[in-house]
């Protein structure tokens, strides 16, 4: 019997073959494994995803460019149009800050005071970066966003991402070279230990968690708390992961025994975020 | 006379990844930081409705894997858990091969009611992966408005990509 000559065809077919039959099985089994081992945050899995997103971000900043652009024009045509209505609002509301501001210094000047009898050392004041939101909020599954710093600007998973005026929008939980990772608040992994500050000097601790909806809900507030709609709920810093007293949001609804938070950050997109290096320990209030 | 053979190789590689192309790049429009929040919950799954089209009318030019790794592609960018995505883009890629003798070749509302269901089907799908992984029920009222959304611009993408298929792969 003569051997048939050995082609490069006979030795691939029957690998090709194989590979047609099973590759499709072989990628869906594949998907739920990575799933799975993404789930329990396996190392492997995480460093993938940062390896791939580094690369890819300078494609997602070159098309966010463009979207920042038209939505900052749409948003300027939107203010023009109702100018006359925003000048009234804007002074109505400057009339009720300018009562603040005076009461403000006048507590700042007690506070001033109390400070010096007491020999009170305040905490530094945190460094921050400045990064720009280059992918959306997430879809209906997800809240998180990436962001255009990392490692090499100084980000470090753990830091605090706050909006422009201070509001916590979420925690960096990831981070490559040249981009982060930020949970929003209101993500369903996101748990942040709160206290509910209530009217009379009372407050209420808790875990704000997130479920993916606009408003995440309060959890394990202590039994008898009286809560109202419009207290505000700012971070405790209990657990040493975040630093204490960062303004959160509003309590928007109670039904029952469920409270639900609004957050303040997210009442429009972030687009700009700044990321604070608080050193926790030496931060007062929190406990490592 | 070689060298025109192959500009027409290369020129039929490059026609032949199109489809490719354009499930990839659809993944980008639900990826851009839109500001208004509501905008990019809601942003219909374009890349779901690319995958069913070429499925449909070119599957020999959108192998499975290129489907998968969109898919893992636009997990890894959205955060989704890794593989979600991959596995609901490949689960359509499949059924729809299955199916095709009973939509290619319909009328357009038949092809249109078909896809309405692969679509439901898929988010359910995506909805239920979401649970299990979180070990617990999810409310998700986004995906409701997010599916209609897309079953909605069905007919403007699929219009779009019918024009993308007789120009340029012919």
């Amino acid at each position: 019997m003569a051997l048939r000559p050995v082609t490069f065809t006979r030795v691939v077919q029957p690998v090709r073959s194989l590979w047609q039959r099973f590759s499709v099985a072989s990628m869906g089994v594949a998907a739920f494994a990575l799933m799975l081992l993404g789930n329990v945050d396996n190392v492997i899995v995480e460093r993938m995803r940062v390896g791939v997103t580094d690369i890819l971000t300078p494609v997602l900043l070159v098309t966010a460019k463009p979207v920042a652009m038209v939505s900052s024009g749409v948003e300027w045509v939107t203010r023009l149009y109702d100018l006359q209505g925003q000048v009234d609002h804007l002074r109505e509301e400057n009339r009720v800050l300018r009562q603040w501001w005076h009461r403000a210094v006048t507590l700042e000047q007690e506070n001033e005071r109390l400070r010096r009898l007491s020999r009170f050392v305040p905490p530094p004041s945190p460094a921050s970066i400045s990064a720009r939101a280059i992918t959306a909020t997430g879809g209906p599954f997800v809240r998180s966003m990436l962001v255009s710093a990392g490692r090499r600007h100084g980000v470090e998973p753990g830091q605090v991402a706050v909006s422009g005026d201070g509001a916590l929008s979420g925690v960096v939980v990831a981070a490559g070279e040249r981009h982060a990772r930020v949970l929003l608040v209101t993500d369903l992994n996101s748990q942040i230990p709160v206290t509910v500050q209530g009217t009379g000097g009372t407050s209420y601790p808790g875990i704000l968690s997130g479920d993916n909806s606009r408003t995440p809900v309060m959890r394990f507030l202590p039994h008898g708390a009286h809560v109202s709609t419009g207290d505000r709920v700012v971070t405790s810093g209990l657990g040493g992961v975040l630093p204490a007293g960062l303004p959160v949001g509003l309590v928007t609804s109670i039904t029952g025994s469920e409270v639900r938070v609004r957050p303040l950050a997210q009442w429009s997109g972030p687009d700009h975020v700044r990321l604070l290096k608080y050193d926790i320990g030496k931060v007062p209030g929190v406990r490592p | 006379m070689r060298l025109f053979l192959l500009a027409l190789q290369l020129d039929q590689a490059a026609r032949a990844t199109v489809p490719t192309v354009t499930v990839g790049l659809l993944i980008l429009p639900g990826l851009l930081p839109l500001g208004a929040p509501w905008l990019s919950e809601t942003m219909p799954h374009f890349a779901l409705i690319a995958v069913f089209y070429w499925t449909l009318y070119r599957p020999d030019l959108l192998p499975p894997a290129a489907v998968f790794l969109v898919g893992l592609l636009s997990d890894i960018l959205a955060g989704h858990p890794t593989g979600l995505g991959a596995l609901t883009l490949l689960a359509v890629h499949v059924v729809v091969q299955n199916q095709r003798q009973a939509f290619v070749l319909r009328s357009f509302p038949i092809v249109w009611g078909g896809f309405a269901l692969i679509a439901a089907a898929a988010f359910l799908g995506m909805w239920l992966m979401t649970c299990l992984l979180a070990l617990r029920l999810v409310m998700a009222p986004a995906a409701i408005l997010q599916l209609g959304a897309t079953v909605l611009c069905f007919p403007v993408l699929a219009w779009g990509l019918v024009r993308v298929h007789r120009q340029i792969i012919r």
